[in-house]
C-alpha cells in the first residue's frame, strides 16, 4: 500500500514537471534549470585591445588613429556558438565579422581599418547566431 | 505647303472671330465717318501713327517721340474742333444705323419750295437772309436767334420776311425740313473790297460765310436780286434752277446717277477689304509674330495623384522653357501664364518616367514653344508610412587633443518619422544636424535639430524634433 502511494506521488510529480516544461517552451520562458541565455556583459568601442581589455573607450574617434575596435565580453556563454559584428557607415553595411564564443565566459573583438572616406556616423550591430540583435553601439569617425 | 497647312490648323475659331469683329468695327467707323470732314483728319492721324511705329522700328528715337506727341495733340484737337460733327454722327435716333447700313440724311430739305419762295421774295422786293449751315457749328458766330422750329412752306418764309413781322430783319436758319431759328443776327464782314451798295444784310451774309462753311441766300430789298454766299464767293442767282442746284449741292441732295451709285458701292467694298487686310496684318503682328524670345523657369504641377501615394522624389522641380511670340505679347507674358502639368493618374509606387511634350505645357494664345529642358522627368512615388528610428549624433570637426568623448546620452533616443514606405525601409537611423566638436571643451548639453533627408521625411506629430545631447568628455 505504502509502495503504491509512493509510485502515485512520483507519477504526479513527473506529470506536473512535463506540463510546466511544455508551457515554458511554448511561451519562450527560460527554464533556469535546463538552459542559460547568452548575455553581453560588456560591449564598447575602443582604440585598442590589450590583454583582453579595451583601451581608450569612446564614442568619437579621430580618423588619425587608423583602426577602431569593437570589444565584447559575454558572460555567461551557455554553449559553443558564434556572434557577428556588423559595421554600418550611415546605414550602409560595410563590414561583417563572425566571431566564435566558448562557454562559460568569452571575450572577443573585431576591428576595422579607417580610411579618409569613413568619416561620419557609424554603428555596430552585435547579432547572435540566429541574426537577433543583441546590442547596438553607435560612434562617429571625425577628423 | 506643309507649313501652310500647319498654320491653318493652328488658327483657332477665336482668332477668326477676333479678326472679323475688329475688321467690322473698323469698317463701320469708316462708313459712319466717311461723310464728315473729320474723317480726312482721322486718315492723316492714322498715317502719323504708322510713321511713328516705323520710326520706332528703325530706331529713330527722337523722331518717334515727336510724332507721338503730334499724334496725341492732333487727336485732342480733332475731338475739340469736330466735336459737333462727331456728336451729330453718333447722335442717331436709330441705334441700328451705327451697326448696319449706310448713314443717310434723315430729313430732306424742300429745296424746291425754298427756291420758289426766294424768287417770289425777290420779285416782291422783300429782303431776306436765309442760312443753310454746313458741317461746322455756327452757334458761336450768331446771336439773338429766336427758336421757331416750323415746317418749311412758301407762305411761312414770306410771312417771316414780311416788313411788319418783328423778326423780318434777322436771318433764318434752315436745318433739314424745318426753319430752326428766326431773327438771327449774323457777324458782319469787315472786308473793304465789298461793293459800296452792299448793305448790312449782304455784309452779314459774307461775315458768316467767311467764318463758317454755311451757305447764305441773300435777297436784296432794293434791287430785288438773289445772291448766294459761300466761303469768299458771292454768286448771283438769276434763275430758280440755278439756286436749286446750288442748294442741293450744298445740302448733299444731288441725286446720284447709276454709275455714281456703283462707284460708291465699290468704294464701300474696297473699304471693307482694306479693313480686313489691315486688321489681319495687325493680328499677325501682335498674335503671330515670332520675333521675340523669352525664357522662363516654370515649376512642374503634378495632377491626379493617387491620394494614397505621395511624391517622394522628382528628378527636377521645374522646366526651363524658351518661348517665342510678338514683342508686345512676350513683354506682357509672366511666368504664371505658363503651366507645365504632368498627369500622375497612371503612376505606380516607385520610379515613374514621364516624357514632357508640348501637350504638357499650356500657353496663352500667340505664344509658342521654341524649346524646353529637360524633356524627361523621373518621379518617385510612395505610400505614406511611419517608422520609429533611433537617433544618432552626427559629429564633425576635431575634438581638442587632450579630450576624449566617453559617453553620449540622447533625449529622445527614438523618434517616429513619417515618409514613404519604400524610403523608410532603407532608413534605420535618424541623424542630427552636424555638431562641431571644436566647440566642446567640457561635458555639456547641446540642443540640436534632426537632419532628415530627403526633405519629404517629417517627424510625426507628438514627437520632438529638437534633440537634447548630453556629452561627457574627459
Amino acid at each position: 500500500m505504502v509502495y503504491f502511494q509512493k509510485c502515485k506521488v512520483i507519477i504526479w510529480g513527473a506529470a506536473i514537471f512535463l506540463c510546466l516544461g511544455a508551457f515554458c517552451d511554448k511561451h519562450g520562458l527560460i527554464w533556469a534549470a535546463s538552459a542559460e541565455k547568452l548575455v553581453i556583459s560588456s560591449a564598447v568601442l575602443c582604440e585598442d585591445v590589450q590583454e583582453r581589455q579595451p583601451l581608450y573607450e569612446g564614442v568619437v574617434f579621430s580618423i588619425g588613429i587608423g583602426k577602431i575596435f569593437c570589444y565584447t565580453l559575454f558572460d555567461p556563454v551557455p554553449e559553443k556558438t558564434h556572434i557577428t559584428h556588423n559595421w554600418y557607415n550611415r546605414d550602409n553595411l560595410t563590414t561583417k565579422i563572425k566571431l566564435s564564443l566558448q562557454p562559460p565566459r568569452w571575450t572577443t573583438y573585431s576591428a576595422i581599418q579607417l580610411r579618409e572616406s569613413d568619416k561620419g556616423p557609424w554603428r555596430v550591430e552585435i547579432t547572435d547566431s540566429e541574426g537577433r540583435i543583441l546590442q547596438v553601439l553607435r560612434f562617429s569617425v571625425t577628423e | 505647303m506643309d507649313g501652310f497647312l500647319i498654320f491653318l490648323q493652328s488658327i483657332r475659331w477665336q482668332d477668326v472671330v477676333d479678326i472679323t469683329l475688329c475688321s467690322y468695327i473698323l469698317f463701320r467707323c469708316y462708313v459712319i465717318f466717311r461723310i464728315t470732314k473729320a474723317f480726312r483728319i482721322l486718315i492723316g492721324l492714322a498715317f502719323l501713327w504708322i510713321f511713328q511705329r516705323l520710326a520706332v522700328s528703325i530706331g529713330l528715337i527722337v523722331t518717334s517721340w515727336v510724332i507721338q506727341g503730334i499724334t496725341a495733340v492732333a487727336a485732342l484737337i480733332i475731338i475739340v474742333v469736330f466735336r459737333n460733327e462727331i456728336r451729330s454722327v453718333l447722335q442717331v435716333k436709330n441705334i441700328k444705323t451705327l451697326f448696319w447700313g449706310l448713314p443717310q440724311q434723315p430729313f430732306h430739305t424742300p429745296v424746291q419750295i425754298i427756291a420758289n419762295s426766294v424768287m417770289d421774295l425777290a420779285r416782291k422786293r422783300i429782303g431776306a437772309l436765309i442760312v443753310f449751315p454746313g458741317k461746322e457749328d455756327i452757334n458761336e458766330k450768331i446771336q439773338n436767334g429766336i427758336l421757331w422750329d416750323g415746317a418749311i412752306s412758301k407762305e411761312m418764309i414770306t410771312s417771316i420776311f414780311w416788313e411788319d413781322n418783328p423778326v423780318h430783319d434777322g436771318a433764318i436758319i434752315i436745318e433739314g425740313d424745318r426753319i430752326h431759328e428766326v431773327g438771327v443776327i449774323l457777324p458782319l464782314s469787315h472786308r473793304q473790297e465789298l461793293p459800296s451798295y452792299y448793305g448790312t444784310r449782304h455784309r452779314a451774309a459774307v461775315g458768316l460765310a467767311e467764318s463758317t462753311d454755311s451757305l447764305i441766300v441773300v435777297v436784296s430789298e432794293e434791287r430785288g436780286t438773289v445772291q448766294i454766299v459761300k466761303g469768299f464767293t458771292i454768286t448771283p442767282m438769276l434763275k430758280k434752277d440755278d439756286l436749286e442746284k446750288h442748294l442741293q449741292q450744298h445740302l448733299g441732295l444731288v441725286i446720284k446717277d447709276p454709275s455714281g451709285q456703283k462707284k460708291e458701292k465699290n468704294e464701300i467694298r474696297l473699304a471693307a477689304m482694306v479693313a480686313v487686310i489691315f486688321i489681319t496684318s495687325v493680328w499677325f503682328t501682335i498674335a503671330r509674330g515670332l520675333d521675340s524670345l523669352v525664357t522662363f523657369e516654370i515649376p512642374i504641377e503634378y495632377m491626379n495623384r493617387n491620394p494614397g501615394m505621395e511624391i517622394l522624389d522628382a528628378s527636377v522641380n521645374s522646366i526651363k522653357i524658351q518661348l517665342a511670340g510678338s514683342v508686345p505679347l512676350t513683354r506682357a507674358l509672366r511666368p504664371d501664364h505658363v503651366r507645365v502639368k504632368i498627369d500622375l493618374g497612371k503612376s505606380v509606387v516607385g520610379q515613374n518616367i514621364y516624357t514632357i511634350t508640348n501637350e504638357n505645357i499650356s500657353l496663352p494664345p500667340g505664344i509658342f514653344i521654341k524649346s524646353f529642358n529637360p524633356a524627361v522627368v523621373d518621379v518617385t512615388l510612395d505610400v505614406p508610412d511611419k517608422k520609429n528610428l533611433p537617433v544618432q549624433v552626427d559629429w564633425t570637426g576635431k575634438l581638442p587633443e587632450n579630450l576624449r568623448m566617453e559617453k553620449v546620452t540622447i533625449e529622445p533616443s527614438i523618434v517616429q518619422i513619417i515618409g514613404g514606405r519604400q524610403l523608410l525601409n532603407n532608413i534605420n537611423t535618424a541623424y542630427t544636424e552636424k555638431i562641431p566638436l571644436e566647440s566642446i571643451q567640457s561635458s555639456r548639453t547641446i540642443i540640436v535639430n534632426l537632419a532628415l533627408s530627403p526633405a519629404s521625411l517629417k517627424v510625426a506629430p507628438g514627437f520632438k524634433d529638437k534633440i537634447t545631447v548630453e556629452c561627457s568628455v574627459k
